[in-house]
C-alpha cells in the first residue's frame, strides 16, 4: 500500500483499494493441493508399489511363520522391534512442535504444525503396524486388549508390554484428533473455494464450520486443552516404549536412564524427519515466504539441544556401566563399542553425537543443504541407535555359551523399507488433499502485522 | 426480522463496533473472524469456555476407568505375578495415566463439537467465503426502526461495508 500524499489524508480522502476477493495467504497455501507433476505420481507410485511388495513380504512371513526372520537364539527381537521404535520416537515431533510449542507461545511453530502432526499420525500409523508384524501369528495379535472371553482370561497389567498397548493407542487417538481439530478451520478454507469433488470432501470434513467468534472460542480452549493433555503424553509414551527395555534386567537394558534418554532421542529423531520431509516440500512448492530459514533454523537448534542430551545418555551409560562394578554390565558396554556390533555403534555415535555439533556455527544452521545431509545422517543414526540398544543387548546377555549373532534378514529388510515407503506414501497423499501450512494460525499473525503496520502509517501521518 | 452485515478489516475495529452493540442493547448477532482473536471471542461470551467441563469429566472418568479396571480384572481371576499384590498400584498407575488422557481428549474434542454447534448441516445465510479470507463480518437482527441507528454505528466503527439481508 503506497501511503497518500499529505493532501489527499487531510483532505479525508483515504480510500482503501477495493479488497482481494480472497487472500494470498489462502491462494499460496492452497495451490499446493492443486494439480500434481508427473513426478509426483512417479513418487507415489513407486510408494505405492513399495507398500505392496512389502505386503507381499508379510503374507509370505504369515505363510512360512517367523522362521523367516533372521531371529537366532537368544535374539528374539529383531529389525520389527527396532524400526517400530524408530517410528514412535518419529511420532514426537509432531506432537512436540504442536502441543509444547503451543503452550510456550513460540509462534514459529505455526509454519510446520501441521506437516509435523500429519507425520505424528502417520508415523504411529507406520509404528503400529510393527506390533503385529513382530508378533508372527496376526490372528492372534487382538490377545494383547483386555476383552471378555470365555476363559474369563484378562491381561497382565504389571507387564511393560501392556502399558505400551495402551501408551501408543492413546498416542494414536489423540494425535489423530489434535490434528484433526488443528484442521477444521482449514477445511472451512478449503470448501469455500473447492469445486467437484474435493468440494463434498472438505464440506462433510469441516461440518460446517463459519468461523463464528463462539466456535474460534470453543476451538481455542480445544486446542489448549488438548495441548495440555498431550505434552505429559508425548513425554510419557516413549517413556514408557522404554520400559519394555528398561524393565529386564538384559545387561545394557535395566537403566533408569532409560525414560529421559529415549524421550530426547525421540524428538531428536522427529525434527530430524520433519526437516527431511519439509525441506523438499518447500523447494518444490515454493513455501518459502511461509517456511523461513528462520523456522530451520529453530528447528536445528532443537536438533543440537536433543543431540547433546543423546550425546550426554551415551557417555552416562558408560560411566554407569563402570561405575556400578557388574561385570555383565561392563562386558555389555565394552562389547557394545568393540564387538561385533561395533559398526553400528559407532555410525549411531558419530551421526546423533557428532555431527549435530557442527549445529553451534550459524552458518551450519542456516545453510539448508547441510541441515538436509544432517537430517537424513540423524536419522540413519537413530535408527542405528534403537539397533544397538535391542540387538547388542540381546546378543550378549549373562551366559556367554547362550550368546548368538543376529543379521536381519531380507524379508525383516523388505519390510522395514516398506515401511518407510508406507510413511512416504501417506504423507505424498496428505500434501495433496490438506493443507500443508495451518492457514488459520499464520492469518492470525499476518492480521495482527498488518493492524500494526496500519498503527504507524497512521501514527506517522499524525506525527506530519 | 431483518440482518445487517458489516464487513470490517481489522479484528480490532470489529472488536469494538460489537462491543458497542452490545451496550446499546443489541445483543442477537453473530461474529465471523478468519482467524481466533481473543477479542473476538469475548465480546459475546466473556465466560471461560463450557469445554473446560468436558476435559474435567473426561479426564476424571478416565482416571477412575484405569485404575478400576485394572485392579478388578487383577482381582477378577487373581493370578501371582512377580510375588506383586494383585492389586498393585504403581503398574496400575500407567492405565490411569493413559486413560485420562485418552478419555479427556476425547471429551474434549466432543466438547468443541458441542459447545461449537458441529457438525451443523447448512451455514448461515449470511456466511460468506470472505469470512474464510482476511475479512470479518458481523451479523446483527433487528427491528425494522433500529436498521438506520445501527447502519450508522458500524460504519462510524470502520466497516467496510453494510449491507441489509432480509431473513
Amino acid at each position: 500500500m503506497t501511503p497518500p500524499s499529505q493532501a489527499q489524508a487531510v483532505a479525508g480522502m483515504i480510500r482503501r483499494p477495493p479488497a482481494p476477493p480472497d487472500s494470498r495467504i489462502n491462494r499460496d497455501i492452497l495451490s499446493v493441493m492443486e494439480g500434481a507433476s508427473l513426478g509426483y505420481w512417479l513418487l507415489l507410485l513407486a510408494a505405492v508399489v513399495m507398500v505392496h511388495v512389502a505386503g507381499g513380504i508379510w503374507v509370505y512371513q504369515v505363510y512360512k511363520g517367523l522362521g523367516i526372520a533372521g531371529y537366532v537364539h537368544p535374539v528374539f527381537w529383531g529389525a520389527y522391534i527396532v524400526t517400530f521404535v524408530f517410528w514412535v520416537g518419529i511420532a514426537h515431533a509432531g506432537t512436540l512442535i504442536s502441543a509444547i510449542l503451543y503452550l510456550f507461545r513460540a509462534k514459529w511453530r505455526n509454519a510446520i504444525n501441521r506437516s509435523a502432526e500429519a507425520m505424528t499420525v502417520f508415523a504411529v500409523l507406520t509404528a503400529a503396524q510393527f506390533l503385529g508384524i513382530h508378533v508372527g501369528r496376526i490372528w492372534k495379535s487382538y490377545f494383547i486388549l483386555p476383552y471378555p472371553n470365555q476363559r474369563g482370561l484378562w491381561v497382565n497389567f504389571k507387564s511393560p508390554l501392556l502399558w505400551d498397548t495402551f501408551a501408543i493407542s492413546t498416542y494414536a487417538t489423540i494425535s489423530a484428533v489434535f490434528f484433526y481439530v488443528g484442521l477444521i478451520p482449514d477445511l472451512a478454507i478449503a470448501r469455500d473455494r473447492a469445486v467437484g469433488w474435493r468440494k463434498l470432501l472438505y464440506t462433510v470434513l469441516a461440518m460446517g464450520w463459519q468461523g463464528k467468534s463462539s466456535q474460534w472460542k470453543a476451538h481455542s480452549r480445544t486446542v489448549l486443552h488438548l495441548s495440555g493433555l498431550a505434552t505429559p503424553l508425548v513425554l510419557s509414551v516413549h517413556s514408557v516404549v522404554s520400559w519394555d527395555f528398561a524393565m529386564s534386567i538384559v545387561p545394557g537394558w535395566h537403566a533408569t536412564i532409560f525414560g529421559p534418554y529415549f524421550v530426547a532421542g525421540a524428538i531428536f529423531s522427529g525434527f530430524a524427519m520433519v526437516l527431511t520431509m519439509m525441506i523438499p516440500v518447500r523447494r518444490i512448492f515454493g513455501l518459502e515466504e511461509y517456511i523461513t530459514d528462520y523456522h530451520f533454523e529453530n528447528m536445528s537448534r532443537f536438533l543440537l539441544l536433543t543431540s547433546i542430551i543423546v550425546g550426554y545418555a551415551y557417555v552416562s551409560e558408560y560411566f554407569t556401566a563402570w561405575y556400578s562394578g557388574a561385570e555383565a554390565e561392563q562386558s555389555a558396554f565394552w562389547l557394545r563399542a568393540f564387538g561385533p556390533y561395533w559398526v553400528s555403534t559407532w555410525v549411531m555415535i558419530l551421526c546423533n553425537a557428532v555431527f549435530p555439533q557442527i549445529l553451534w556455527f550459524k552458518k551450519a544452521r542456516t545453510h539448508i543443504p547441510t541441515l538436509f545431509v544432517l537430517s537424513v545422517l540423524i536419522n540413519i543414526g537413530m535408527w542405528f541407535e534403537r539397533y544397538v540398544i535391542i540387538i547388542t543387548g540381546l546378543s550378549r546377555e549373562y551366559d556367554p555359551a547362550a550368546w548368538g549373532i543376529y543379521t536381519p534378514s531380507w524379508p525383516e529388510l523388505g519390510i522395514v523399507a516398506g515401511s518407510f515407503a508406507f510413511f512416504c506414501m501417506f504423507f505424498l497423499i496428505f500434501i495433496k488433499i490438506f493443507p500443508v501450512i495451518a492457514i488459520a494460525e499464520v492469518k492470525e499473525l499476518a492480521i495482527h502485522e498488518k493492524a500494526h503496520m496500519d498503527e504507524r502509517i497512521h501514527g506517522a501521518w499524525a506525527e506530519e | 426480522m431483518p440482518t445487517l452485515l458489516a464487513v470490517f478489516d481489522q479484528p480490532v475495529s470489529a472488536a469494538e463496533a460489537a462491543q458497542r452493540l452490545k451496550s446499546r442493547g443489541y445483543t442477537d448477532m453473530e461474529i465471523y473472524s478468519p482467524a481466533a482473536f481473543r477479542e473476538l471471542e469475548e465480546v459475546l461470551d466473556e465466560k471461560p469456555s463450557r469445554v473446560r467441563l468436558f476435559t474435567l469429566i473426561g479426564g476424571l472418568t478416565g482416571l477412575v476407568t484405569g485404575y478400576a479396571m485394572t485392579i478388578w480384572m487383577a482381582n477378577d481371576w487373581p493370578i501371582m505375578l512377580g510375588g506383586k499384590p494383585f492389586s498393585s498400584i504403581p503398574p496400575y498407575t500407567i492405565i490411569g495415566f493413559e486413560l485420562t488422557i485418552l478419555f479427556g481428549g476425547l471429551l474434549t474434542a466432543l466438547g468443541l463439537f458441542v459447545v461449537g454447534g458441529l457438525p451443523s448441516m447448512r451455514l448461515d445465510p449470511v456466511y460468506d467465503a470472505r469470512f474464510s479470507a482476511e475479512d470479518f463480518g458481523i451479523a446483527v437482527r433487528c427491528r425494522d426502526r433500529d436498521v438506520s441507528e445501527i447502519d450508522a454505528l458500524l460504519r462510524s466503527h470502520g466497516a467496510r461495508e453494510v449491507t441489509l439481508v432480509e431473513s
